[in-house]
């Protein structure tokens, strides 16, 4: 029998708390400054588990897999493939914040990348050889696009008070319709070069425009969201939209706005995917909309409303696709991942049902 | 130190199940070379067949072999999956890309590692830097399943082209060697094509209005899977009984339709043989043979009376390998 | 006696069938604590809220020193002056006590990063412990979201949010109710002082002692309207209780 007696687990688990007591000190002492209580707040939510988790799970596949997780190939590419869902989870992340929730972000990106490049094709010229003016025709329309679905969505959640999981759903199903009716179901697959040379350039060599372009949106989230009276309103909003109401908030006003903001990103996060792929992609990001959801689910935001970090949706977009890089690696059956990442999602929901439970019971 | 010792108490953990998964081929003969086949989506009759011809392969070389693949037919699902194998350093990699555009670049990323790659099923647009482009003839196809519908029909009546979408490399040729080969039959008389976007509902109900308008229709070439389901329910709901259905593919849900005479026909791949042909190909490819740019696999037609004919067994799609 | 600060006339309020005030008046004077206290199901709720703008009255007239006026929201009632200290804590539970104390009133950064939307925190945080500080509140953590604190610190944030903002009138619909006795000082303290800045108070309470000790005058409603009006040094408990069940007929029996 191994079981420890009683003496010696608690004599372990002295010594453990022992050999962690300065390490702790040390972070308290931290945490009084006024960096450290910006960082300790980021983290304070959910972020402190899941950022061990995800340097853990590094840490393992590279144990796993040396010389194969953690290489600059690796990592550039896994940064590269979350760039998109990156931006549309930062959106996500807000819509959340205020208790909501946006089911259509997948297919507003795969509508607003189809107007984008039928506007870059328009009067059917190959636009191979376009310059800037067309390119930024089809970002106009791209963002266009996606604020016009965002309002929409904001519309009928907060004037109509239709449930934002209905009015989602309902405009999911609207824009992936008129995506396949204005495109006839068919790729189109003639874009500029300059959008595709987007997709492939990077940054000194080594950190991809897309990268930068996402992580830039991440920094503008979370500066909007932690430091701005909009993030303020939204999390108000989220936390008791009745307190919001009766502060003189025009929640209305606010919601739709959080929903435009949403719908926009969307439409941008198209414009991203037609420089990575080079065409519409018009039987993909089928699954955005539940990965964008759980990555920030992950990432600490509440379901209710009211917390959300814009660290931790990163975060949060990150743990599934290294979850997914390291299992493909290690040659596992692809549904393994499926299984992981699901495990991870209902862990971190499970870990804000215990912080609250903690908190009622004050 | 600390972090260290955490690590390793992970790692304990998770290579207890890694061990138990792997379980790897002893070479024969030269280089155990190490191959990925990445599958159009996993799970997929069609692609577990071509694995179960892969892996056949490649236990008989002495190379070792992993299937993976998106969960999904996405090319936005796939590309993760083909950086990750990149990542994974093989030697040589098979794969059927979800899209001949979108996946230029990942792939070319995985050429420009010094990785062998071979197209198998499906292929990009620019095929300059594959090793090998493994297809189907679907032309031959196509014309393999006029030929058949012809002889169902007794050569004359109208017959109804149900299709995916325009555009669709594969399909398409399969319709234009369905139609060349028609012309060769002047008794029987061919509508315009039909498009379904892949929904067996469309199917259905494209079947059932050119029943109400063309009361002589006598038979229907469905071009995949997904349309000769809709199109089969799309004849029961008019109870008729008459009409012959002949689809492409035959995975074990297509041989049973077969059986019940849901379907009277069915255009078999030879997916195992793509999966046999691809690992061929990228060994020889990495044992600096001479390997072949295009090969096109064979295609079998399958009715009631040739179905249990063991000539015809090894192009029935499987679920599992034994 | 002043005129009054604020003035209701026949306030008039129907849910369905159900007649919650049936021609009730009111009156607060400046400078003053007035104690509005009823039996459960007086109309004591109701007339708070139509004076605080978050229910319309039916019928009956509203002044503010002696200008007729429309409480049409909350908002409005708070750009006149009015603030209210609801029952169920109008609190933002995971924002701290500083956010919540400017919900709707921010401070922005001077210059261009306050035009851009940045809060300005730092300021927002002092203010914030100032006026605790007056309520005598200590919020150990001023960083820590409200629903980490005791129910006593969450009402002291409440109380203290509508004392800020107040310039006329503050509404305190019981308080008191979920405090301890420290707490409960703390807050009545604060009442005395907001009628000391110059802020009329009204109060209600179900604690007859409590109205007695703390209130200059105490009106009594039953049945959706007034029906006494005491000054509460002379006033007792009995007098109140006969007031409140029905033992005076009439205002202005008394």
């Amino acid at each position: 029998m191994t079981a420890l007696t009683p003496g010696r687990g608690q004599a372990m688990r002295l010594a453990i708390a022992g050999r962690f007591a300065p390490l702790a000190a040390r972070w308290k002492a931290f945490s009084a400054t006024r960096f450290g209580s910006i960082v300790a707040r980021t983290l304070g939510t959910n972020g402190a588990w899941i950022f061990l988790l995800l340097v853990a799970l590094m840490f393992v596949f590279n144990f796993l897999a040396p010389g194969k997780f953690w290489t600059e190939f690796n990592v550039r590419t896994m940064a590269e493939n979350v760039s998109v869902l990156l931006v549309i989870a930062v959106g996500e992340t807000f819509v959340m914040a205020t208790g909501g929730i946006d089911l259509s972000v997948g297919y507003v990106l795969l509508f607003s990348g189809v107007t984008s490049a039928q506007a870059m094709n328009w009067g059917g010229h190959d636009p191979t050889n376009s310059g800037w003016d067309i390119v930024l025709l089809g970002l106009a329309v791209a963002l266009g696009s996606g604020l016009g679905w965002g309002v929409l969505n904001g519309l009928v959640v907060a004037k109509a008070k239709v449930p934002a999981l209905i009015a989602t759903l309902g405009t999911l199903g609207m824009s992936w319709g008129l995506a396949e009716i204005l495109s006839n179901g068919q790729d189109l697959r003639y874009l500029p070069s300059i959008i595709g040379d987007m997709g492939t350039g990077r940054v000194f060599d080594k950190i991809p425009f897309v990268v930068i372009v996402a992580i830039l949106v991440a920094v503008v989230g979370g500066v909007t969201l932690n430091l701005t009276r909009f993030g303020r309103y939204t999390l108000a909003i989220g936390s008791n939209q009745e307190a919001a109401r009766r502060a003189g908030i025009n929640v209305d006003r606010h919601l739709i706005k959080v929903y435009a903001m949403s719908g926009m990103l969307a439409g941008f996060a198209g414009f991203m995917s037609l420089a990575i792929f080079t065409t519409t992609t018009i039987s993909g990001h089928a699954n955005d909309n539940l990965q964008a959801i759980a990555a920030v689910v992950i990432g600490g935001t509440s379901l209710v409303g009211g917390v959300a970090t814009v660290v931790g949706t990163t975060i949060g977009v990150c743990i599934p696709m290294v979850l997914f890089s390291g299992f493909t690696i290690l040659g596992y059956q692809s549904f393994w991942r499926d299984v992981a990442v699901g495990a991870v999602l209902i862990l971190a929901v499970y870990a804000d049902q215990l912080r609250r439970r903690r908190r009622e019971r004050r | 130190m600390r972090m260290r010792n955490l690590v390793m108490l992970g790692l304990a953990v998770i290579t207890v199940g890694a061990c138990s998964s792997s379980a790897t081929a002893a070479p024969a003969a030269g280089k155990a070379w190490n191959l990925t086949l990445i599958q159009g989506v996993a799970g997929d009759p069609f692609y577990v067949t071509m694995a179960c011809g892969a892996q056949a392969e490649a236990t008989k070389e002495g190379v070792k072999l992993n299937v993976t693949g998106g969960n999904k037919w996405d090319a936005t699902v796939q590309k993760p999956v083909i950086d990750s194998v990149t990542a994974a350093k093989p030697d040589g990699v098979m794969v059927a890309p979800d899209d001949s555009k979108a996946l230029l670049t990942p792939l070319k990323a995985m050429s420009d590692a010094g990785i062998k790659v071979t197209f198998v099923d499906t292929k990009l647009d620019d095929t300059s830097f594959a090793v090998s482009s493994i297809s189907t003839d679907n032309l031959a196809g196509g014309t393999l399943a006029a030929k058949t519908l012809a002889q169902l029909i007794n050569d004359k009546g109208t017959v109804l082209v149900v299709n995916v979408d325009p555009g669709i490399s594969t399909t398409d040729a399969r319709v234009k060697g369905f139609t060349d080969e028609m012309k060769n039959h002047p008794n029987v008389k061919v509508l315009d094509v039909q498009y379904t976007h892949d929904d067996p509902t469309a199917a259905t109900t494209i079947t059932t209005s050119i029943l109400a308008s063309n009361p002589d229709l006598a038979g229907v070439f469905a071009t995949n899977v997904q349309n000769a389901e809709g199109v089969a329910t799309g004849l029961k709901q008019a109870s008729n009984t008459t009409v012959k259905t002949i689809a492409f593919d035959a995975g074990p849900k297509q041989i049973e339709d077969l059986n019940a005479g849901i379907v009277q026909g069915l255009i078999a791949q030879d997916p195992y043989g793509i999966g046999v042909a691809g690992v061929q190909q990228t060994v020889l490819a990495l044992n600096h043979g001479t390997t072949t740019a295009t090969i096109q696999t064979q295609l079998a037609a399958i009715t009631k009376d040739n179905v249990n004919d063991p000539s015809v067994q090894k192009y029935l799609y499987k679920a599992s390998c034994s | 006696m002043a005129e009054p600060l604020l003035q209701a006339r026949g306030i008039v309020k129907h849910y369905g069938h159900v007649e919650a005030l049936r021609g009730c008046d009111f009156d607060v004077y400046p400078n003053e604590i007035v104690a509005l206290v009823g039996d459960n199901g007086a109309g004591k709720s109701t007339l708070i809220k139509i004076l605080a703008g978050s229910e319309q009255a039916d019928e009956g007239e509203i002044s503010l020193e002696g200008q007729r006026i429309h409480v049409g929201s909350p908002f409005e009632a708070m750009r006149l002056g009015i603030e209210t200290v609801y029952q169920d804590l109008a609190l933002a539970p995971d924002l701290d006590g500083s956010a919540n104390l400017y919900l709707g009133r921010e401070l922005m950064q001077p210059g261009i990063l306050g035009k851009l939307g940045f809060l300005d925190n730092r300021s927002m945080r002092a203010g914030a412990r100032k006026a605790f500080g007056e309520l005598g509140v200590d919020l150990q953590n001023a960083q820590s979201a409200v629903a980490n604190l005791s129910g006593g610190q969450r009402q002291s944030v409440a109380v203290a949010r509508s004392v800020a903002w107040a310039s006329k009138v503050v509404f305190l619909d019981e308080p008191t109710a979920a405090l301890g006795v420290i707490q409960t000082a703390r807050v009545l303290e604060t009442v005395k002082r907001i009628r000391d800045r110059g802020v009329a108070a009204v109060l209600i309470s179900h604690n007859m002692r409590q109205v007695l000790e703390v209130a200059d005058r105490i009106e009594v409603m039953r049945l959706g309207r007034r029906v006494a009006r005491f000054d509460a040094k002379k006033a007792t408990i009995e007098q109140l209780v006969s007031a409140m069940t029905g033992g005076i007929a009439e205002e202005g029996a008394a």
